[in-house]
Order: structure tokens, then C-alpha cells, then sequence
């Protein structure tokens, strides 16, 4: 008993050292040395402004269950009007090897700007949201995520061959016409991470690198992205029928496999594909 | 009750040595003690087993070496339950519930532990037991809890036996898991390495070994927890080892496939056995009844996170909503349930 007691004390009088001090508290998220690279290669002298105008807002669980596969919701806060819309979303992971997760453009015809996908985090970073918009101006959102890991882990699911480029459409509310219309687009791919110890050697890592969203061949969404994005990839945004038509999308991966699905669209429905 | 009375005398002899000898314990856990017996039937095993423990507990106090502390579940399975908290310096990654079987030729271990320490206090309790060889080593499956005290255990050359997918997962997760094992433990993570197996069993498959009028058989399951589950049964006692299929207390962890876990667990149910070893918490129910709980637990998120898919809530949501009656029902709930539900959802969406 006595020696059960003694390591009794000794756990309670540990467990504070323990907790006390925070190994990983929210950095300045200005000073991040990936990010003061990552910023000087993708948008040089630019300026990037501090969201103060609400430009694009960035959700997300900030302690992420998963690290291979934490969901994020990127929202324009603005109309897509043609004088002022966004133009471009770049979504930046500074911790991972590939920080630049997807670069998605978008038109005035995608109604409204949304990009709803699952991300990787290598590392404890900033997840950061910049829009550009049409003039040129740029403006961040940035989020502080502890998950780490994500992608080393290997891939948790086995995608067969023969399933490999397999889509589902999802569009659940009733269609109307000129109204923004939420879409969901799931990709069966592994989209292999590099870093994952798994691959054998000299294999090239297979994942999706862009995507490509067109209605009755309009161009509505593209997006070149990496394994910056969980496996099984899926992509939530806005589209605008203006008529009944036919939403198709093209991946391409990287070993120039491509793969194409469409889904029809008419007033008054919804759709799922299997 | 013979076992349990047993095992609890078995402990205070060991106690009674570590005030006498003023052992230093690397491992203690903290726990009383609770057997599940489903009856009398072993009674007379049991004493003899008693007067064995006794004569090498008596053996013991004059080595000056780290002893775990250990439940004899039934003849000749010693088991040693881990703890629920998260790893640590403290409690060296001995979180999940490993063992051993002694045959009449040499011993097969169940686990190795979460890391060398936790293995090398495992060798050194079975030595305290037996000073027959180790001839297997079994790998229930990748998890660290499990594997990085294998090293520790592998001085007498024994067949180190896994699933057919084990190989691949180590291989793939080894690097990643032994890096974080030396961010929680530092220096104490010394000696925790990667063992490969070295014979492996395929999905579906029974492998048997014979300790020596011992068998045991090795059963690989298609995906379940992992993709590479592997449970044993003893079977001169009818004594079922499961490791992660079967989670007590703890909230079930779901690497792999819910559908396919509810399946294994159905199969398991079939299983005659009359003694059982989870692979986290202790015994509190009879077999099979003591799935009940881990079964609801999986039926609830199955349930739920196929309505969220249905009703186009988004992952983000659903890990916040799905399963929440369930959060007093398990220990670190907050830990694994999300987690949980991430798997179950990106699975269930490809429905």
C-alpha cells in the first residue's frame, strides 16, 4: 500500500509540470518563417491586406480530430457581381510540404464563392484563406490548427484500382435557376501523399493536381490543388444555372490520368448520383 | 472466484517482496483488481497454478530488476492490464492490455507494450514466472500502445507473428509513430523500435501454434479497428485475447471500418470462450455480453452519421452531433469520438 501511495503522490505532484506550461500557444501569425517564403513566392511586394473588409471568412474544428483529414469551409463574403468579385482563393498550409493546398478560381457566374474541402496537416500552422480579387487587391484569413501528422499517416483507406476516379454529385436543394446553387463533388482517389512512408521507391506520388468544374461548358470552378487534400477529395461549392444543363468535371492526375463525370441539372431538382 | 482470489494473493506476495527488497518499480498501475470467472470448472487448476506462482514469486525477491503487475485470467494467461490516461513520461506508453501464455515448452506474448520499457518489465515478469524461452511473439496490430515494446522481447529468437497487413502498416506508420513516442517520452523512449514480423497470417485465416500441449491459434480478421487485427485463443482454458476488437471503459477506437467492426463483432460473438482479455479496461461482464456496450457504442454512430450524411450535414458538423449520448458511457470520449466519427463518416459517404 505504502508503495502504491508514494507513486500516487508522485503522479498528482507531476501531473501540474504536466499541464502548466503551453508547448504550442498560438504564434504570431506575421512571423512564421514557411509563410514569409511562401508570401514572397506567390504574391511578391504585393500587399496582402488584414481582412478588415470581410472579404472571406475560414471555418474550421481549430483542433482537428483527424490530421489527414480536417474539414474547412472557406466563404466570399462579397457578391460575385462582374465589377467586383473574387477571383481567386488561395488556401495555404505553411506547415506542410505542398503549403500551397489549392489555388480555385471562380467567375462572376459562380454565384457565390464557397470551397468546402478536407485538408492534411503535416504540422501544428496557420490554415490561411487569401482572396484575390478582381482589381488585384488581396485579403487574408488566417486559422491556427493543431493537428499534425496527417501527411506522414498513411493512407487509412484502401481505394481499389477500379474505383480510382469513381464521382458522386450531390445537390440537395430543389434547383432554381439564376440563384447559387450548392454542389458537392466527391472523388474516390488516394490522392497520395509524399511523405507517406508506405509508397514504394521511385513511385511518383498519385494525386489529383487540378480540378475543373464547367455548366453547359462555362467555366464555373478550377482549382489546381496536391496531396494537401485528404483522400477521397471533396469539393462543396456554388454554381449558377441559368438554364437546364449539364455541370461536368475533370480531374487530372499525377500520373495524366484524367477523369471526367457530369451531372444533368433542371429546374425543381435535386440530384444524387451513385 | 478461484482466480481472482488467486490473483489478488498473487499480488500482495509480489507487494509484500517490493517493501521487503525495496524494489525500485519502473511500472505500477494503479488499479484493484476484478476477474471475470464464468465458474467454478478450473478450481483445481487454479490451486496448482497457485503453489507455481507462489514458488517463483519466491524466486523473485532476491532479483533486483522492474516488475508489472499481473492477473492470471486463467491458467497459464497471465495478463497485465494498462492504463486509461494518456501517455507519458509517467506512465511510459502502458496504456494497452498485454500478456502472455505459458505452455509446457516455451511461452508466446501477446503485445509488446507502448514502449521498450513497458516490454523489458513485461520479460522481466515472465521470467519472475517461468524460465522457459519466448518462442512467439504475437502483433495484435500497428498501434503504439502495442508495438514498441516488442524489442524488449525478442532476445530468445522467437517467430514474431502478424496479419498479412501488419508488414505494411509498420512500414508506413513506423517513422511517424517512433518520433512522436520520443516527443512524449525523451530519453525514455530508448531501445522502442520497429520489429518486423517474421510470419504472417492472411484475412480470414487461423494460424496454430503449440507451446507445448498449449495451442493456440492466431486468427487474422478482415478490417475491423484496423485492417490488421489479429486476436488469439487459448485453447485448453477457451481463453480469447482480442486487443482492440474489444474495448472496456475506454471509448472503442475505429481505425478502419465500422461496418466491418460490427461484423467481426458478430463473428466473435460465436466464439465458446470462457475467459476473455479487452484490449483496454478489465472484465466487468460475462462473454459475450461485455460487447454489448462497445456494440451499442458503433450501432449509435453508425446509425447517426448515416442520418447526418442523408440530411447533408457537413463532416465539420457531424462530429459535433453524432454519438453525444454516448459521451458518459466511456472514458477519454473526448479524445477518440470525433476521430471516430471522421472515419465512420468518410466511409459511410460512399455508400
Amino acid at each position: 500500500m505504502q508503495l502504491r501511495c508514494l507513486l500516487l503522490a508522485a503522479l498528482l505532484v507531476s501531473a501540474p509540470f504536466a499541464a502548466s506550461g503551453n508547448p504550442n500557444p498560438e504564434p504570431d501569425h506575421t512571423k512564421i518563417p514557411e509563410w514569409q517564403v511562401i508570401r514572397k513566392l506567390m504574391f511578391g511586394d504585393r500587399e496582402i491586406n488584414p481582412d478588415d473588409r470581410d472579404v472571406v471568412r475560414l471555418y474550421l474544428n481549430t483542433r482537428a480530430d483527424d490530421a489527414a483529414t480536417v474539414p474547412i469551409m472557406i466563404n466570399g463574403q462579397i457578391d460575385q457581381t462582374v465589377n467586383d468579385y473574387i477571383k481567386t482563393l488561395y488556401v495555404i498550409v505553411d506547415g506542410n510540404p505542398t503549403p500551397t493546398a489549392g489555388v480555385f478560381h471562380f467567375t462572376p457566374d459562380s454565384g457565390r464563392v464557397k470551397m468546402e474541402t478536407r485538408l492534411r496537416f503535416e504540422k501544428y500552422s496557420f490554415v490561411r484563406a487569401v482572396a484575390e480579387l478582381n482589381d488585384g487587391q488581396l485579403y487574408m484569413s488566417q486559422r491556427w490548427v493543431k493537428a499534425a501528422g496527417g501527411c506522414s499517416a498513411p493512407m487509412g483507406k484502401n481505394v481499389s484500382a477500379a474505383s480510382v476516379g469513381k464521382m458522386r454529385f450531390r445537390l440537395d436543394d430543389a434547383v432554381e435557376y439564376d440563384q447559387p446553387q450548392l454542389v458537392q463533388v466527391q472523388v474516390r482517389h488516394p490522392n497520395e501523399s509524399a511523405l507517406a512512408s508506405d509508397l514504394e521507391p521511385g513511385h511518383v506520388p498519385k494525386f489529383i493536381r487540378s480540378v475543373e468544374v464547367n455548366y453547359n461548358d462555362q467555366p464555373v470552378m478550377s482549382g489546381e490543388v496536391n496531396f494537401s487534400l485528404s483522400d477521397n477529395p471533396v469539393f462543396r461549392f456554388y454554381f449558377v444555372p441559368r438554364a437546364e444543363g449539364e455541370l461536368s468535371v475533370r480531374v487530372e492526375d499525377t500520373h495524366d490520368s484524367v477523369f471526367s463525370q457530369s451531372m444533368r441539372v433542371s429546374e425543381g431538382e435535386s440530384t444524387q448520383t451513385h | 472466484m478461484g482466480f481472482a482470489r488467486q490473483s489478488v494473493h498473487y499480488r500482495t506476495r509480489l507487494g509484500d517482496i517490493f517493501r521487503r527488497s525495496k524494489v525500485r518499480s519502473v511500472l505500477t498501475v494503479l488499479f484493484g483488481a476484478l476477474v471475470w470467472v464464468d465458474g467454478p470448472a478450473h478450481g483445481g487448476a487454479a490451486c496448482a497454478d497457485t503453489v507455481a506462482v507462489e514458488a517463483s514469486a519466491a524466486q523473485i525477491g532476491s532479483v533486483e530488476t522492474s516488475a508489472v503487475e499481473l492477473e492470471i485470467v486463467a491458467p497459464g494467461n497471465y495478463v497485465h492490464y494498462g492504463v486509461h490516461d494518456e501517455r507519458s513520461r509517467e506512465n511510459l506508453g502502458d496504456q494497452a492490455n498485454i500478456g502472455f501464455i505459458v505452455g509446457e515448452r516455451c511461452v508466446l506474448v501477446f503485445d509488446g507494450g507502448g514502449s521498450f520499457s513497458v516490454g523489458r518489465a513485461l520479460l522481466n515478469a515472465i521470467r519472475e514466472v517461468t524460465d522457459k524461452p519466448i518462442c512467439y511473439v504475437v502483433i495484435s496490430h500497428v498501434h503504439p500502445d502495442h508495438i514498441f515494446g516488442v524489442a524488449a522481447l525478442i532476445a530468445d529468437d522467437p517467430a514474431i507473428i502478424g496479419h498479412e497487413n501488419l508488414p505494411r502498416q509498420l512500414a508506413a506508420r513506423g517513422k511517424f509513430y517512433r518520433e512522436s513516442l520520443e516527443r512524449d517520452l525523451g530519453e525514455l523512449a530508448a531501445g522502442s523500435d520497429i520489429v518486423m514480423p517474421t510470419k504472417t497470417v492472411a484475412t480470414g485465416e487461423t494460424m496454430t501454434v503449440d507451446l507445448g500441449d498449449r495451442k493456440v491459434d492466431i486468427r487474422a480478421w478482415p478490417p475491423a479497428h484496423t485492417d490488421h487485427d489479429v486476436s488469439i485463443f487459448d485453447r485448453s482454458t477457451s481463453t480469447l485475447w482480442l486487443a482492440d476488437l474489444l474495448f472496456v471503459e475506454h471509448t472503442p477506437v475505429l481505425d478502419s471500418n465500422i461496418t466491418g467492426f460490427l461484423a467481426v463483432m458478430q463473428t466473435l460473438r460465436g466464439a465458446e470462450a470462457r475467459h476473455y482479455v479487452p484490449g483496454h479496461g478489465r472484465s466487468n461482464a460475462a462473454w459475450p455480453a461485455v460487447m454489448d456496450a462497445q456494440q451499442r457504442y458503433f450501432e449509435v454512430i453508425l446509425k447517426e452519421t448515416r442520418r447526418a450524411i442523408r440530411d447533408n450535414v457537413r463532416l465539420m458538423d457531424a462530429v459535433n452531433q453524432v454519438g453525444l449520448s454516448e459521451a458518459e458511457q466511456w472514458i477519454n470520449f473526448e479524445t477518440y469520438h470525433r476521430r471516430n466519427v471522421t472515419t465512420a463518416y468518410t466511409e459511410l459517404e460512399w455508400e
